[in-house]
């Protein structure tokens, strides 16, 4: 069974022009050049702007990396097809760990400027209290410093950047040889992989998201991120695998039965991410102790209201209600709707984590601005991320042919 | 007990074959038939043109009452019934009364799905008129039934025979009601 290969001439071999890679680059770079400018003109801008680039990307690529992780642990049929397309998404890691570079630039030449932890000796805005001198600090501090906060970075991409490499090898080798070996080290790298992703994933956004508020803290935090991670993942899987089926790529392989589960998932994790979000507000709201509630109050200052409310409407009843209808989740078109809405308004979730902790002089809360900069910095690491996803279409396969369970996943029925 | 004429009922060996049949069922334009299979056949909505459950809308309508009731019991009993103030909170706001709340959705809408099955699926049914027929006990072991029944518009009996001959039922036989 393993070593018979499907010789069908339908099968794409690599390389759909559907993905321009070098228009990708152009982009990006172009993006990333605009970005620069920002960077000279208004560090302060540009940092949250590119931090929210690259929460919002690396979420989505974890989430990928979850999906093929989990797929391997239940040992799941009808996602073979799908597994693979995650598999060359994860070809962005090294490049994001790349991308994450010019945020630790910016905290050196300005201290305090992405991460206010970092100046020790700068004013808490609105205050006269330097961060070093501020007890919530201090006692943090053995967790939030420079050199500890280095280590861990290094450990998070170092993490996701060999489970990538590795989940991808095994991947692309059994195309190759048919070895169900391969299948087998996956399965056993998942379960590792579960557990080590999970956990950097989590402590990444605690430190990346939750410390630009080091007063603040909540254990779900990274619930929420995962959550997101895997929203942003499904949709931007969803709008991929649609655009091969309508270039013709994966026309007759993903069928509406592919889509209808992938829509199912998105359900399942927009009730999972109202959930958990509304499990952080709940304990929060119910226990009333001011440590911990001035995040949302701040939240609820100006334009961040109907901000906060268009977040349980717009990400979580719309989709909701959306998802529910069976139509919707096997026409085409309307999939590709849903999912450009899911990652925009879970970019705005993003923004609405990040920039309110960005305090203006007298430690008012930032107003909720969309500058030039976000534009750049989020058009510049997404087009670096499409650039990596289409130069790895050009060196595997589009399906893996050679998949114990690809018939399983080619015949996918309901 | 004059007992009514119920159907016709032909047996097939294989699932490939009866999806077949049921395509030629289908597109003969048959509408009160049915297949007996000992196990689900992946396909076999298609092949018998059946379109999707409607116990979906039992749930959700089932969930919608959940929810409503749920937020109505918080409402009612700390609100109107008995205001108490607890723990600096308001009489009634639907942030607490969202646990309870989505609870009972989740709850309702179960039952709605597994009441909505009952019914769609007219259960529980203690006897049909397959049963009287004498290998009808193989269905559940490696036999594959197809029944037209004789409520159906199209239905004429000899009509209705040959087509099942002709699309490879073997055994076939009339079915008492």
């Amino acid at each position: 069974m393993t070593t018979k290969t499907i010789t069908s001439p339908s099968i794409p071999v690599a390389a759909p022009g559907v993905f321009r890679g070098s228009t990708a680059l152009g982009i990006g770079i172009a993006g990333i050049a605009v970005w620069l400018l920002g960077a000279l003109l208004n560090p302060a801008a540009a940092a949250s702007a590119w931090l929210i680039s690259i929460c919002f990307w690396t979420a989505l690529s974890l989430g990928m990396i979850f999906f093929i992780m989990l797929h391997h642990m239940f040992d799941a049929g009808w996602s073979t097809i799908v597994r693979r397309i995650c598999e060359h998404w994860l070809a962005v890691f090294p490049w994001l760990a790349v991308l994450f570079v010019p945020l630790l630039v910016l905290s050196i030449l300005e201290p305090g400027v992405v991460w206010k932890w970092m100046a020790v000796d700068k004013l808490i805005p609105g205050t006269e209290i330097a961060v070093g001198d501020d007890l919530l600090y201090q006692k943090k501090s053995p967790y939030l410093n420079v050199p500890f906060f280095l280590v861990r970075l290094v450990l998070y991409f170092g993490a996701w950047v060999a489970f990538a490499h590795f989940l991808r090898k095994f991947s692309f080798a059994q195309d190759n040889d048919g070895n169900p070996a391969h299948t087998l080290a996956n399965r056993k790298l998942s379960a590792a992989g579960l557990f080590v992703v999970g956990f950097t994933a989590t402590f990444a956004s605690f430190d990346w998201i939750m410390s630009l508020e080091y007063h603040w803290f909540s254990t779900i935090f990274g619930v929420w991120f995962f959550s997101s991670a895997m929203r942003a993942a499904f949709a931007a899987l969803a709008i991929i695998c649609l655009l091969l089926v309508r270039s013709g790529h994966l026309e007759g392989i993903f069928s509406t039965k592919h889509l209808h589960d992938l829509a199912s998932l998105m359900f399942a994790f927009t009730v999972f991410w109202a959930y958990i979000s509304f499990s952080q507000y709940f304990l929060i709201w119910n226990a009333n102790i001011p440590e911990v509630t001035f995040w949302y109050n701040v939240r609820e200052e100006g334009f961040w209201w109907p901000i906060s409310l268009f977040l349980i409407f717009g990400h979580f009843l719309l989709p909701f209600l959306f998802l529910l209808f069976y139509t919707n989740k096997i026409r085409a078109s309307r999939m590709i709707f849903i999912s450009v809405w899911i990652l925009l308004v879970q970019l705005l979730d993003m923004v609405y984590n990040i920039l309110p902790t960005r305090k203006l002089a007298d430690g008012s809360v930032h107003p909720f601005t969309i500058t030039l900069w976000d534009g750049a910095a989020i058009v510049g690491i997404g087009a670096i991320c499409v650039w990596a996803f289409a130069r790895s279409l050009e060196t595997a396969r589009l399906i893996p042919i050679r998949d114990p369970r690809i018939n399983e996943s080619l015949r996918h029925h309901e | 007990m004059a007992s009514s004429h119920y159907g016709i009922i032909a047996a097939f060996d294989e699932p490939g074959p009866l999806m077949k049949a049921a395509e030629q069922v289908r597109d003969a334009g048959y509408r009160h038939w049915d297949v007996i299979t000992p196990f689900p056949v992946h396909g076999m909505d298609g092949a018998m043109g059946l379109k999707r459950s409607k116990v979906p809308r039992i749930t959700f309508i089932g969930g919608a009452i959940g929810l409503a009731t749920g937020m109505a019991l918080a409402a009612y009993m700390n609100w109107i019934d008995y205001p108490l103030i607890v723990g600096g909170k308001p009489f009634f706001s639907p942030i607490y009364a969202f646990p309870v709340a989505y609870e009972l959705t989740i709850l309702l809408a179960a039952f709605g799905t597994i009441g909505g099955m009952f019914i769609f699926n007219r259960l529980p049914m203690l006897y049909h008129p397959v049963l009287k027929h004498d290998h009808i006990h193989r269905a559940s072991d490696d036999r594959f039934y197809l029944v037209i029944e004789a409520a159906d518009p199209l239905y004429e009996p000899a009509k209705t025979r040959a087509l099942l001959d002709k699309i490879g039922g073997r055994e076939i036989a009339d079915l008492e009601d």
